[in-house]
């Protein structure tokens, strides 16, 4: 008996008493604690989830219905009864398919399609933009609408987007149906990607669920690789910098110095991205553990050449997905369609508005719709094939203007994405006038200019992606604008912030290292014996904790 | 390659790594960042705030103030030719009866619009540009009328986020700030700053611009205030395309020079052979109704009033006279790990008799820290130095007869701060100490209301007064303007 009540002793000590009421607390949705991969609660859960898993991985139908039974308290956890939305989307979208699969004539089938989407979409765009048209619409023509209390589901822009792959495909032919209901919610619930991505292909992924599960030392190795470096990206550097920086600047950029605001915008790209990036490879480290292989997701998008190269690296399985069911729907670079012609035109029509409307005031919002709308045309009547240009920078443009939208509901998205637009366009009318030697590759000076203006132009449009409004946007790039050379004083603040600007350093540094140095890194880790491994994570988990319980940096006022 | 299912291993890792992390706990530090004091030339502390916790911490004593027995203690007045305010707690403590002079003064503009109010609001960050004190201002201005920004610095940390007036200036100022500065070369002006112009090179300036706010939207007779020195200065305005060249004669403690009369939406100072001149300022209001004068300095515990030279404020009330001095400090005084906030009711006792040396008559309104939240494990909580900073800004609240304004009870209480932070829209911003802009209008509005639901009180028992009282002797000898004067005067 006495091992026993030290045994409770110990582990009162370590983890506190447990009350009912904390046990409560882990089964049941609470809008504040939301089960992410990098909280305490998540790992025991899996912990336990895990094991049973090894024991049911001969399984099938077993199997499966297990993982959709967690996937759905996942979600719950995430989003209370809205797991019952994605629960239906699931039932309708699945019998859609089977309807387009199983129709013998092509107008039945692209009947059903359209009625898919504009459901999906429809579903989609209540949750998600609803309020944000009642507050456009009011601010336009004045009007009284009231907002509607909307409780945005999680994960619901990745979880419709990843249904809606599965219809399309099964309408373009490129993949067969599952051969039931409970195989094709096992794909759209399946929880690593559930609620923040990567947004999985129905043709990635489909075909893993028939073969035979299985899971090698090296896939282990992979994974474990992925979740440390997720962990320490989203937890450690992210949130810290977030919290202590770069969410203090942009919340009142005006009363910081233009070091200040400049060191934010860099803070805030490289939070982004581990932030982002670091939940995808946890979610990517996480399925790879239960045996399923999901496509990377960022391929460290900062070392990009060009802006084109940038949407190759950055949040890859969207821009894939936004290419093969967006902008090839609306023609490519073949044909030019309604939407493709209708999107740029509003935009460039309401940019022109707002230089003609603040003229008074200024005349710069004038000059940068002229420039923006001048840049557009010169990308395609510059080029020897100017109608086909035309259409494919269209496409591109109103594949960004949505894909901004995406991002979220509000206007700064949408500059956000016509600005990636736009600089896609100019790219590629910069390479088609002076085309790169195919067999040489570039100088090293000029590969590095390169990457450091995609880069400086990937942080200005992070900017408006991160600040609260279009307003805050332009106080912060103005701000920077009036950056002087004060070395002196830029070491104050550097000393006077050196946490976060270590971890923004670390993080940069990490991000450029040579692919080698990673590589390597990565078969040390794998040679190293289990325990060891174990003992590595068991340290991560450490710093997480540590950093979680840190407390934020006191205010620091400086004198100019 | 080993190609065996490796699910238990996989498994074994993971359950390996929490007994891992639970000894890591065990033996590791708490916390990885070090939270380190910093000292550099460039950072703003205030010094006097320093030396009051380096004196404090000699006495380690952290047993916390106040007990509960305290805050139901029942709070009586005295009654003031005739006005008597009921009596309250500690706990609801607001001390109405001490703003009545400034009560009567309203009383009087409401009546005869043509008077004037001057309220002085010191703060720190909180009410860095503007927030807080504009709306304060408009309130007032809405109600009692008033147009103009009120006193305004040469220069301030904050002065690109103050949307109520713009203002730009040369880099060649000489700035001695009362935060930093226990003996500067020229006495402090009302705004504890003084300037001094005394780059001989180049050209030392200052530019004004009108805001969009309602009641401030031009600069109203702009005046000049500058102090005594031995030599003259001159000082062009120009104003569009006019330049006015005027002669600074720095003779008395405190001197005024209009730049204009009228309302004017900007203009430039240039200050040539004025090196020895302490500058302060610029006043703006249209001569009746209500004016706030915002004094906000990031980084202030409100200690450093106490270095205020009274004569010099005595020299600017004679100019601007103050009707009410608001104190709205706490924000700075909050990190310093000490529960016991003795040593800052000391301190601030000491600062608000300097006031009311400095300011005779007038009435003081002490607003209390806002709620701030800090982590506590993993959780963000209201900061447990709060509430103890509260109650001992209430003491000496009350112990120097001042007003004063709950602000942690009014914004909600325990945890309000968090509420602020993560509701949608936001009111407060991701430092869980400082209010945004909606939320600062807010909190403008919530002290608004206080002060004004005293006033409606004030005038319902001015109404209903027993005269045949003979009005007893009032405690302040010095506070002649306190008297309530007969509605008979005014006929």
């Amino acid at each position: 008996m006495t091992t026993i009540d030290s045994i409770n002793n110990w582990f009162i000590q370590n983890f506190g008493a447990i009350t009912t009421e904390q046990v409560k607390g882990w089964f049941v949705y609470d809008p504040d604690e939301k089960l992410l991969f990098n909280t305490g609660l998540f790992l025991g859960l899996f912990l336990v989830f895990y094991f049973v898993y090894a024991f049911l991985r001969k399984t099938f139908y077993l199997r499966l219905t297990y993982v959709i039974l967690f996937s759905l308290f996942f979600y719950y956890k995430s989003s209370g009864i809205y797991f019952l939305l994605l629960l239906l989307s699931s039932v309708v979208d699945y019998g859609l398919s089977q309807i387009i699969f199983k129709a013998t004539k092509d107008s039945t089938k692209k009947i059903y399609l359209v009625i898919s989407v504009i459901l999906n979409l429809g579903l989609l765009g209540y949750f998600k933009y609803m309020n944000f048209m009642i507050v456009t619409f009011n601010d336009m023509f004045h009007g009284n609408y009231k907002l509607h209390d909307i409780f945005l589901p999680v994960g619901i822009s990745f979880y419709t987007f990843q249904s809606m792959s599965y219809i399309i495909e099964i309408y373009r032919e490129e993949i067969k149906p599952t051969k039931n209901y409970i195989e094709y919610l096992f794909f759209v619930s399946f929880f690593p990607q559930l609620v923040a991505g990567p947004i999985v292909r129905a043709k990635d992924f489909l075909p893993q669920i028939y073969e035979k599960l299985n899971l090698t030392k090296q896939d282990v190795n992979n994974a474990l690789f992925l979740i440390i470096g997720g962990l320490i990206k989203k937890t450690v550097i992210s949130n810290y910098i977030s919290v202590n920086f770069v969410d203090r600047v942009f919340d009142t950029p005006l009363s910081y110095t233009s070091f200040e605001n400049l060191m934010a915008s860099y803070g805030y790209a490289i939070q982004i991205y581990c932030d982002f990036s670091g939940y995808s490879d946890m979610a990517i480290g996480i399925a790879l553990l239960l045996g399923f292989k999901l496509p990377a997701n960022f391929r460290t998008p900062y070392k990009s050449v060009s802006i084109t190269d940038f949407w190759r690296r950055w949040h890859i399985s969207l821009s894939t997905w936004l290419k093969d069911f967006l902008y090839i729907s609306m023609g490519g670079n073949r044909e030019g369609s309604f939407a493709g012609y209708l999107f740029p035109s509003i935009f460039f029509f309401g940019l022109l508005l707002w230089g003609i409307t603040s003229y008074n005031t200024s005349i710069i919002p004038l000059i940068v719709a002229t420039v923006s709308i001048l840049l557009f045309c010169l990308s395609f009547l510059l080029s020897s094939k100017k109608k086909q240009t035309l259409v494919t920078n269209l496409n591109l443009f109103t594949t960004m203007l949505l894909g901004g939208l995406w991002h979220g509901a509000g206007a700064q998205f949408i500059v956000w994405g016509a600005l990636h637009g736009l600089a896609l366009a100019v790219h590629k009318i910069f390479m088609e006038l002076f085309p790169s030697k195919k067999d040489k590759s570039p100088n090293f000076f000029w590969r590095f200019f390169s990457i450091v203006i995609t880069f400086h132009f990937v942080v200005f449009c992070w900017i408006f992606f991160r600040a609260r409004d279009f307003e805050t946007a332009l106080q912060v790039i103005n701000n920077i604008g009036q950056l002087t050379f004060e070395p002196e004083l830029w070491q104050t603040i550097i000393l006077g912030y050196k946490n976060v600007f270590g971890l923004m350093l670390f993080g940069y540094v990490w991000h450029f290292l040579p692919e080698t140095f990673t590589n390597g890194m990565k078969s040390v880790f794998d040679k190293t014996p289990l325990l060891i491994k174990a003992i590595i994570l068991g340290f991560v988990y450490w710093i997480v904790y540590a950093t979680a319980v840190a407390g934020s940096q006191p205010f620091i006022y400086f004198q100019f | 390659m080993n190609t065996k299912p490796y699910f238990f291993q996989s498994f074994a890792i993971v359950a390996i790594a929490v007994v891992a992390f639970v000894g890591f706990k065990q033996v590791l530090p708490d916390k990885i960042f070090s939270e380190s004091k910093m000292n550099s030339k460039n950072v703003l502390i205030d010094s006097l705030l320093l030396e009051a916790v380096a004196k404090d911490s000699l006495s380690v004593n952290d047993s916390i103030n106040g007990t509960d027995a305290e805050g139901a203690e029942e709070i009586v007045y005295e009654n003031i030719e005739g006005i008597e305010f009921p009596s309250e707690t500690f706990d609801e403590y607001k001390g109405y009866q001490y703003l009545i002079s400034f009560y009567e003064k309203l009383y009087q503009l409401e009546k005869n619009p043509g008077q004037n109010v001057r309220i002085a609001y010191y703060g720190d960050s909180m009410t860095d540009g503007d927030l807080i004190v504009q709306d304060v201002r408009t309130n007032y201005q809405e109600r009692f009328g008033g147009h103009g920004v009120g006193f305004v610095s040469i220069s301030s940390e904050s002065a690109a986020s103050r949307g109520s007036v713009k203002s730009t200036y040369s880099k060649n100022w000489k700035t001695q700030s009362y935060l930093n500065v226990k003996r500067p070369a020229s006495p402090f002006g009302v705004n504890g700053h003084v300037f001094f112009a005394n780059d001989k090179n180049n050209v030392t300036w200052v530019q004004y611009e009108a805001g969009t706010n309602k009641y401030s939207t031009t600069l109203d007779n702009p005046t000049l205030f500058y102090g005594r020195s031995s030599k003259k200065g001159n000082v062009n305005f120009i104003i569009g395309k006019d330049t006015l060249r005027k002669n600074l004669n720095p003779s008395n403690l405190v001197n005024s020079l209009k730049v204009t009369s009228g309302s004017i939406k900007s203009f430039k100072a240039n200050f040539v052979h004025a090196d020895s001149i302490p500058i302060f300022g610029f006043n703006f209001d249209n001569g009746s109704g209500v004016h706030v004068d915002n004094f906000s300095q990031r980084g202030n515990s409100g200690l450093p009033l106490s270095i205020f030279n009274a004569n010099v404020m005595q020299a600017f009330n004679n100019n601007l006279k103050y009707d009410l001095i608001i104190l709205h400090y706490g924000t700075n005084v909050l990190n310093y790990g000490t529960k016991n906030y003795s040593w800052y009711e000391r301190g601030m006792t000491k600062a608000v008799n300097k006031i009311k040396e400095s300011f005779p008559g007038v009435s003081i309104l002490i607003v209390s820290t806002a709620d701030k939240s800090t982590k506590y494990d993993l959780e963000m909580k209201t900061d447990s130095a709060v509430v103890p900073l509260m109650k001992s800004q209430k003491k000496y609240a009350l112990e120097t007869e001042s007003g004063f304004v709950n602000l942690y009870m009014l914004m909600g209480g325990d945890g309000s701060m968090v509420k602020w932070v993560d509701e949608s829209p936001a009111r407060a911003n991701k430092d869980y100490t400082h209010f945004n802009q909606r939320g600062a209008k807010a909190i403008g509005n919530l002290l608004y209301n206080q002060l004004n639901k005293g006033y409606e009180q004030y005038k319902a028992l001015r109404e209903k007064r027993d005269l045949s009282v003979k009005p007893k002797v009032i405690r302040n000898p010095k506070a002649d303007s306190v008297s309530v004067k007969n509605d008979s005067v005014n006929e």
